[in-house]
């Protein structure tokens, strides 16, 4: 008896419990509307604290919508973020990769969401005519908009002040002087340039482009196998089988420090490298990457593109985002912060910009800076398994030709190009 | 014939039931996760490998053998497969040999040898992946203490990891004393399970340390050291940890193994069913290499 009274008030108390919880939750009218925002990326080197800086800015001003900022290396967040989003798990906004290229399969599979009201004239929108043109085509598939820059940077020609001024040498404006000057900078253990061949920003490609060659040609096939390509990378491959003026091997953070370390008189990098040199106590400049044999003056423009979950609860919200996110407050942040902008061509003026000399400096080679392979979707496997490894097979063997010869029948197949 | 007052006798049968109850329910737990964990993966596996297969495509289209037809027409699965019997044969022998030694060396247990032993032994317990990273800035040109003393004494540095010709080497010294102290140990419990009486008799009848050793110790430890030997050869032709940390399969693929290739392929080119075959033409290698040896050496053979 005594039992079941004790079953009887106990799950009576129980009931009593759940049903407190339930009345409690629905008795406050007004719930918060806050909309909350995850966004993955994989800026986490120096720049994060600028990409945080921002996303507090938002944060503050836009108390409805809450975007929490989640960094993961590059290689975790391709490996994590196609599975995630498509589960219906992920991010809401994500940059997916710092290579413009790697919406194409986003795109193609149907996890980027198409953008409606972020590029326009209505309030709140980004016009299109003040987001760089090739920025915005290689974000555009089939006439929609699928992301917005994260980051939008070119690359220039670092130098050590120091071993250049020992050495009673002016910075080169020529590609021809600047191979010259790495010959003559090269020794005791020092190395007169660094240009990593694996795992790095498109290097190389500038060196080709500069002596007006290329990797893949308008048409969408490969240029590997052209004259002026062979001549270019043949160039340079010899130089450094004979001469030794770079490390061969080096990776892109390989050829970072080596710079740092002092041990490489010169480097082509974008502006975040002198967030890495400048700790390290290294005196450097940066002038525009030399002109080559073609004569007019290029480099490397690199954009990480932002797209938006397909799968996402809050597609107004995570618009409203990209939108104050291309917006001249935000971008005035990035840039002074990382020089990592502006991505917008009306900025150039600016004065808030002045408080980082190396965005006047980098922003200036817009005019002349292109993207790598920005709508080719295997731009990856191109990199890692085609390009780069023609480029260490060159630099260590030589047969220059032959190995670029066959590399660009191996592009070709790749391309379905004849 | 006197029967317990306590608990009533119950059938055989019934008996032998609950008893067999009792231990399905204590395996099932184990039997569970391995079942989850492993063997539907396996299955799984398969069935991938007999299609194109790709997590970022919304349809799996079945395509048979065709990669695995695809497979042998494949430079780069040949390259590595390459790599992998090179790194086997070279790694085993020397491990078994070095282990070997190193247990004839610390068998007894005094301080001196237990001393030694937790040396050697503690790369087996360490991560991988950590070890891997510190050799990585050992063998670094710029930063490693090697390159410092080869300029010391006035060696030409070598950028070790990234020469074609050096790198496979120093991945598989790396693997080398990472696993030597665990043969190590299974020949130190082998060695010491060796009856000293065959030894003494031995030694009486006149027989040299050598021969001691080749016609009393070795075929006394044949089993362990059959079962030391199957264990390196399977964690050989497996090797990944050290590859994908400190060369990434490089450079220019000479340190690439099946499994980095089959990591690269599934992972990073996101084209699971064909590295799915991979593995599966490897799962097949090692079944063939370790049927061949229990039967060349007699596994079940008792002296």
């Amino acid at each position: 008896m005594r039992k079941s009274i004790l079953a009887v008030a106990a799950v009576a108390a129980t009931v009593g419990l759940a049903l407190a919880g339930c009345t409690a939750g629905g008795s406050s009218a007004t719930s918060s509307k806050v909309v909350h925002l995850t966004y993955w990326s994989g800026f986490t080197g120096g720049d994060s604290a600028t990409y945080k800086k921002a996303i507090a800015e938002f944060n503050t001003t836009h108390p409805d919508i809450q975007v929490s900022f989640q960094l993961e290396p590059w290689d975790t967040i391709a490996q994590k973020l196609p599975t995630a989003i498509a589960s219906g798990s992920g991010p809401d906004i994500a940059t997916p990769d710092y290579n413009v290229a790697t919406i194409q399969q986003y795109v193609a599979n149907g996890l980027a969401l198409p953008m409606t009201s972020v590029v326009g004239n209505k309030t709140g929108e980004v016009p299109a005519s003040a987001i760089p043109k090739s920025v915005l085509d290689s974000m555009t598939v089939h006439g929609k908009i699928y992301a917005m820059p994260a980051s939008f940077t070119t690359l220039m020609l670092y130098y050590n002040v120091k071993l250049l001024a020992a050495a009673g040498i002016q910075p080169p404006t020529t590609m021809k002087e600047l191979q010259d000057d790495a010959v003559k900078l090269t020794g005791n253990g020092v190395f007169g340039i660094s240009l990593p061949d694996n795992n790095t920003i498109a290097q190389w490609p500038v060196l080709i482009w500069a002596d007006g060659g290329d990797i893949v040609n308008a048409k969408g096939c490969s240029s590997l196998g052209t004259a002026k390509t062979i001549a270019s990378v043949t160039s340079w491959a010899d130089l450094i089988r004979t001469k030794g003026i770079t490390q061969v091997g080096l990776s892109g953070q390989d050829g970072d420090n080596l710079f740092a370390a002092g041990k490489a008189a010169f480097e082509i990098d974008g502006p975040n490298a002198a967030g890495e040199f400048t700790p390290a106590g290294i005196d450097f400049k940066v002038v525009p990457v030399p002109t080559g044999a073609s004569g007019t003056p290029v480099t490397l423009a690199s954009t990480a593109p932002t797209i938006i979950s397909a799968k996402t609860k809050y597609p107004k919200q995570a618009q409203e985002f990209l939108a104050w996110w291309m917006g001249k407050q935000a971008q005035t942040i990035i840039s002074v912060g990382a020089a990592d902008g502006p991505a917008r061509t009306d900025m150039g003026s600016d004065a808030a910009l002045k408080a980082n000399p190396l965005v006047q400096s980098f922003s200036s080679q817009v005019k002349s800076s292109r993207l790598y392979l920005p709508t080719v979707k295997e731009f990856n496997y191109i990199n890692a398994n085609i390009f780069q490894p023609a480029i260490q097979t060159a630099t260590r063997t030589g047969n220059t030709a032959s190995v670029l010869k066959a590399a660009n029948t191996q592009l070709n197949t790749l391309l379905n190009c004849s | 014939m006197t029967q317990l007052a306590s608990a009533p006798l119950r059938r055989p049968r019934q008996r032998r039931w609950q008893n067999t109850r009792a231990g399905i329910l204590f395996l099932l737990p184990s039997a569970i996760i391995l079942i989850v964990f492993v063997a539907y993966p396996i299955v799984q596996s398969a069935w991938m490998s007999l299609h194109d297969w790709s997590y970022l495509q919304s349809t799996q289209p079945f395509v048979g053998f065709q990669n695995y037809i695809d497979l042998t027409k494949d430079p780069r699965f040949w390259n590595a497969l390459g790599n992998t019997a090179i790194f086997s044969v070279v790694t085993v022998p020397l491990q078994i040999i070095i282990g070997m030694l190193l247990a004839i060396k610390f068998a007894r247990s005094n301080l001196l040898g237990k001393f030694f032993r937790s040396i050697y032994f503690f790369p087996v317990i360490s991560a991988f992946a950590t070890m891997a990273i510190v050799w990585k800035f050992l063998l670094s040109p710029d930063v490693g203490p090697f390159s410092a003393w080869e300029h010391a004494l006035g060696i030409p540095t070598v950028n070790i990891l990234q020469s074609t010709a050096f790198a496979l080497p120093a991945v598989i010294v790396v693997g080398l004393w990472k696993n030597v102290g665990f043969t190590m140990v299974i020949l130190i419990a082998a060695l010491q399970d060796v009856p000293e009486s065959l030894n003494e008799a031995a030694a009486l009848d006149g027989v040299g340390t050598w021969g001691r050793f080749r016609y009393v110790t070795l075929p006394s430890i044949r089993q362990p050291l059959l079962f030391a030997t199957i264990l390196a050869v399977i964690a050989s032709l497996q090797v990944f940890d050290q590859v994908y940390v400190m060369t990434g399969g490089g450079p220019l693929f000479h340190t690439e193994t099946l499994v980095t290739y089959l990591y690269q392929l599934g992972f990073q080119q996101y084209r699971s069913g064909y590295a799915a075959a991979v593995a599966w033409v490897l799962f097949i290698l090692i079944m063939i290499v370790s049927v061949a040896q229990l039967r060349i050496f007699r596994y079940r053979d008792v002296d």
